[in-house]
């Protein structure tokens, strides 16, 4: 189907060396800390210590007064402009500025504005706020007891409860689960942890009043739907507002969502008319920005004395924060949790989801979560293995017993779900033969005889990303569509634009490979921009895997628009019709006449000066794409771990991850995706959580405590791929970027429990540091 | 270091001499100005970063001396009569050095933001040890954090360096 | 965060006189290093400041101390305390218990558990270093209380040679980096100690 291009033209499958690196070595990238304007100013944050405070007053007289401060705003002036809140991109609203009360430790309180950094920090020093207690709320499962207390005296239900959500058929679920030869339950907590891009949040807001534009550098994912944001919340005619998310350093999610620092940076660029930034510093980052996961959940299976699955029943206790600002579409209060009945073919399954405010930061989507699927995976894969144990089976024949089978694909999951394509069965042989599974089996054997502890964990995931079909997917109204821009000038080389925002992910290289394959030009004559909203058509951002399955397919469909304008062309230059003509990639030839030929280069020239009397000149298009489905990557993962009896260390001694994302663009780039991604999912199993302890204090609010794994830490990564097209996306292409972060935490958990599953061991909690390992060893006695 | 006393109600600046990049700076500082914000702000070499605020990432990772050190835990005032190494120092004659070049070739960045820091890093180890092992090259850049990478493939490139070096 | 410190300690002097200083909260206050009383509100209710210095920051407390009982027969006091920052940084509470008993030889011996409890920056950063903080502050206060009393006792034996009074009205505040960093220091002893020899709490 996709035809073949030459390396130097760079098309789909080959692993071109990425164009944006070229800066990024040099340090000449452009991250928003780095851009530099003429009279711009510094904000600096307050922030509130207490979890849980009525504000008695703030004093702002001091630091007003000190030289070199040109403004401290407060909730109370942001009130008078309709400003102090603002809603969240979820059916809530949060404070911009802390009107009344606070209610989360980091809050933000106040923002003070001076000439540069330092004088901010010494004003910020000066301001004085008096605050009252009040009890706190930390733990979830007390969100919705009868004593306690209600956070949110703003909204009209004085309730801690924000939503309950439930799909699928609870009746015949509730039956197979009491009538079942066989039950399993796994009580799952994924803890709270942060996304931590190295770059943290920031924006330079710039206020002209000559020409009254305001132009927003901005660390955002999605610049346009926050510049439509801001044109509606802050009464500003979208006209005249330009986002420029310029490079970023990494966003995982962290990046979406509208931070109180952008709103209070573009008040004071209003007020003062000068160019104001605000660029949190890293404990600001991971004690107050969007934070992920935080799901409390328990999931049980019906199956039958063999180990087939029947029924999957699953209940979850979702822990929001202070304010629901949850970044996923808006028909889905759980994200796409739903997908939990995994790569099985389960006849029924029932799911519901509650969730409650409490006194922590807001957030929940992020960290590479694919709106709630990392949750999803974790779950079923967990669950998958507790059967097995429970069973007595082999973890792996579990799954290929239950897996969906290539023949009932498109298959129609019992939570609603239409997956596109899948061949899960392949992807488990490979994985199974890199590894040597069978063997290591053996070996397991062998070592426990001798005491020794050696465990093999097991995930085969199912993705769901490329958010999505209009008809279902919106993000506060905005169709999650995207777009592509391309325009071919007359010597043959080209620029694109689209909807999506780069952090990290190569679109400069890859987009410009979709048009490499579609028009044969070579990648180096093509230049890809994102970001800018005042250039790019409009679209719904970088997250959640959808780039490739959204706007890469518009990429694809806008460059077949212009090839079916260049064959016109093509057909007058070689006198012919443009029925009798051929296309390979870069040129069109005469059927049967291969010589007779006009290239890509020569047709673009044309488009300028020699055009057939009917057509108009230039040679573009624009689309913005629709997706008809979602797509369904997917994975086996298989991870080896021996545990010293001494320390309670776990050493991953090898992970092979075996990924099918379909047809693929840059196979380099794919792998670099899969080797961060691994290593964020062993951060989050082994090393990370953002804690608080019952008066709200964050704990692991910096680098300090919240781990980050370093080159020592960090194993090898073996990376192989299967290949199953999906059959809607224009290029048989699927997003791959979270599949590592949403597969392997499982992976790792099922090694370490596998590891300790003689000892009785069925489920531990993630972070499994040692001292949790080592606690556990004790009390079986194995600890040396 | 001179100290001036400009105005007695602000913090009294010095004057510090120092080379970066191969070339001769002075410049008025306040004490209390960090070595990163000097280079960022004052200098405008924004090739080094500042990815967190206890010290632990690296991504401000400049030579002093020929050395590593992270450039947000040094004052300005520190750096008086010494030599600075930052990334933009590393190009010569428009000539990318092979840690860069290796850095693109192998793949090993994604979004940029830990890479300067990084590659000063490397450059500090491959000076020390031309041939490192892959136990080695973690060891020498495991005081610089990235998110992308998972580093295997900034190892790779660290080592194709370390062959073009030689 | 909520913190329980236990401390015994000795002293070589009778139990009266060790009774009439602790049961006096103007001289304790004395005692406890950047503190000082402003106001008393009542009998058992006293207003406070503590002032406390990491580095150049100085943080400023206030707060009140009630005095919940104070039983003359057992030599056994309780006690709560609440202080904000003045500049809403974070606050800390604490209930302590204490008893003074007679040892041998005109000496005494007092008991003291604290439970504390931290909000805000402080248990965020310090939370580590609470432990070692309240250890060093509790060493000062011991200290000094040994001063004082040493102090007491040679003005009422007329001594020739009694240290000079100490005028100074403004309380010294705790640098707690000096603290901080001898209590890195002594952290590692520790540490030290545990894996070269010996159970023994250092």
């Amino acid at each position: 189907m996709l035809q073949k291009t030459s390396a130097e033209v760079g098309g789909m499958g080959h692993s071109v060396k990425r164009k944006e690196d070229l800066r990024f070595v040099q340090g000449k990238g452009t991250y928003v800390d780095d851009v530099r304007l003429p009279r711009m100013v510094y904000g600096q944050m307050i922030r509130s210590p207490y979890a849980h405070a009525k504000i008695a007053a703030i004093r702002t007289e001091a630091a007003k007064n000190h030289p070199g401060v040109l403004a401290v705003i407060t909730g109370q002036d942001l009130e008078k402009a309709g400003l102090s809140w603002m809603p969240t991109l979820f059916h809530d609203k949060q404070m911009v500025l802390a009107t009344g009360k606070v209610l989360f430790q980091s809050q933000e309180v106040a923002f003070v504005v001076a000439e540069d950094r330092y004088t901010a920090a010494d004003a910020a020093e000066l301001v004085e706020v008096d605050y009252e207690e009040l009890p706190v709320l930390v733990n979830p499962h007390k969100a919705l007891d009868a004593d306690a207390p209600i956070l949110r005296d703003d909204r009209e239900e004085k309730t801690n409860q924000i939503f309950h959500w439930e799909v699928g058929d609870r009746h015949r679920t509730d039956q197979e689960l009491q009538t079942a030869p066989v039950r399993a339950e796994v009580r799952a907590v994924f803890q709270r942890c942060h996304p931590a891009p190295l770059e943290t949040c920031g924006c330079v807001a710039d206020f002209n009043p000559a020409t009254g534009r305001l132009t927003i550098w901005e660390t955002s994912q999605a610049p346009h739907a926050h510049r439509t944001l801001f044109a509606l919340v802050a009464g500003i005619p979208e006209n005249n507002i330009r986002i420029i998310a310029p490079d970023i350093g990494g966003g995982f999610g962290n990046k979406v969502p509208i931070y109180p620092g952008y709103v209070c940076a573009v008040v004071a660029s209003l007020q003062l008319r000068r160019p104001v930034k605000w660029i949190e510093t890293r404990s600001e980052n991971l004690q107050s920005t969007g934070f992920a996961r935080d799901y409390h959940m328990t999931a049980e299976v019906a199956a039958d004395a063999d180990g087939k699955v029947k029924a999957l029943r699953v209940k979850t206790l979702a822990d929001h924060g202070a304010f629901n600002a949850a970044a996923q579409p808006s028909k889905f209060p759980a994200g796409l949790f739903s997908v939990c009945t995994g790569s099985y073919d389960f006849s029924t399954a029932f799911c519901e989801v509650d969730g409650v405010y409490t006194n922590k930061a807001p957030g929940g989507i992020a960290y590479r979560c694919s709106f709630r699927v990392t949750e999803a995976a974790y779950l079923i894969e967990r669950l998958m293995d507790v059967l097995a144990a429970q069973l007595q089976i082999d973890p792996v024949d579990l799954r290929l017993r239950n897996f969906v089978p290539p023949d009932k694909f498109p298959y129609q999951s019992p939570l609603g779900w239409t997956y596109d394509s899948g061949n899960y069965q392949a992807a488990m042989n490979l994985a199974l033969e890199k590894i040597g599974y069978r063997e290591l089996r053996k070996e397991q054997t062998e070592k426990r005889e001798r005491g020794e502890l050696m465990g093999i964990g097991v995930s085969s995931f199912t993705e769901i990303v490329g958010a999505g079909p209009a008809h279902t997917f919106d993000i506060v109204g905005i169709k999650m569509f995207d777009s592509c821009e391309i325009r071919i000038h007359p010597t043959g080389k080209a620029i694109a634009r689209m909807g999506t925002k780069a952090q990290g992910q190569g679109h400069e290289t890859t987009f410009a490979q979709i048009i490499a394959q579609e028009l044969g030009i070579p990648v180096a004559d093509i230049t890809v921009e994102e970001g800018d909203t005042d250039t790019a058509p409009y679209g719904l951002g970088t997250y959640a895997s959808r780039s490739t399955p959204t706007a890469g397919a518009a990429t694809a469909m806008a460059s077949r628009k212009i090839r079916e304008k260049a064959k016109k062309i093509a057909g007058h230059l070689l006198e012919v019709s443009a029925e009798d003509l051929e296309w390979e990639p870069g040129r069109f030839y005469v059927k049967g006449a291969p010589s007779k030929a006009k290239t890509i280069q020569e047709i673009a020239f044309a488009a300028y000066t020699n055009l057939p009397p009917d057509l108009e000149a230039g040679l573009e298009a624009v689309h913005y794409y629709d997706p008809p489905n979602l797509t369904f990557p997917f994975g086996t993962y298989i991870c080896v771990v021996d545990i010293d009896k001494g320390t309670g260390e776990i050493k991953v001694r090898r992970f092979v991850a075996v990924d099918d994302c379909g047809n693929i663009i840059n196979p380099m780039i794919v792998e670099g995706q899969i080797h961060g991604g691994l290593t964020e999912g062993l951060a989050i199993a082994f090393m990370q959580e953002i804690g608080y302890d019952e008066s709200g204090n964050v704990q692991g609010g910096t680098f300090m405590d919240y781990l980050v794994p370093t080159a020592m830490e960090t194993p090898n990564w073996e990376t192989d791929k299967t290949c199953t097209p999906s059959p809607h996306h224009p290029l048989g292409a699927k997003g791959v970027g979270e599949s590592p972060n949403v597969g392997s935490p499982a992976a790792f958990v099922n090694a370490v429990v596998d590891a300790l599953s003689h000892l009785g061991v069925r489920h531990i909690d993630m972070p499994i540091t040692p001292w949790k390992v080592w606690q556990i060893l004790k009390e079986k006695g194995v600890a040396e | 270091m001179t100290a001036i006393d400009r105005n007695s109600a602000m913090s009294t600046k010095v004057r510090i001499r120092f080379k970066i990049n191969g070339a001769d700076h002075e410049a008025e500082v306040e004490p209390r100005l960090l070595l990163v914000h000097l280079i960022r702000d004052v200098l405008g070499l924004t090739g080094t970063h500042i990815g967190c605020d206890t010290t632990s990432c690296g991504a401000c990772t400049v030579l002093l001396g020929g050395k590593p050190v992270k450039s947000c835990t040094l004052f300005a005032v520190q750096v008086d009569e010494q030599e600075l190494q930052t990334i933009e120092g590393l190009t010569e004659n428009g000539q990318l050095h092979p840690l860069q070049e290796g850095f693109r070739e192998e793949h090993g960045l994604q979004c940029g933001f830990c890479t300067p820091g990084m590659i000063m890093a490397a450059h500090a180890l491959l000076k020390k040890n031309p041939h490192p092992s892959e136990q080695e090259i973690r060891r020498g850049i495991s005081g610089n954090l990235c998110r992308c990478t998972g580093y295997q493939n900034i190892v790779k490139a660290v080592r194709y360096a370390a062959d073009k070096i030689k | 965060m909520a913190i329980r410190i236990e401390k015994t300690f000795q002293i070589q002097e009778p139990l009266e006189s060790v009774w009439a200083f602790l049961s006096d909260p103007r001289k304790v206050a004395n005692c406890v290093p950047g503190a000082q009383i402003t106001e008393q509100l009542d009998e058992h209710t006293y207003k406070g400041l503590i002032k406390v210095q990491v580095g150049p920051s100085v943080t400023d407390y206030k707060g009140q101390a009630h005095i919940e009982r104070l039983d003359h027969n057992s030599h056994e006091i309780e006690m709560v305390g609440k202080g904000q920052d003045v500049r809403g940084k974070g606050s800390a509470s604490m209930k302590m218990s204490g008893s003074v008993r007679s040892l041998p030889e005109g000496s005494s011996e007092v008991m003291t558990v604290s439970e504390i409890n931290v909000v805000g920056l402080l248990a965020q950063l310090g939370a580590r270093m609470i432990h070692e903080v309240s250890n060093k502050m509790f060493e000062q206060f011991t200290a000094n209380l040994r001063r004082e009393l040493e102090k007491e006792r040679s003005k009422q034996s007329g001594s020739p040679n009694s240290p000079a009074e100490e005028t100074g009205n403004e309380p010294q505040p705790i640098k707690a980096l000096p603290i901080v960093v001898s209590a890195i220091g002594e952290s590692i002893a520790r540490s030290v100690k545990q894996i070269f020899g010996g159970n023994k709490d250092p």
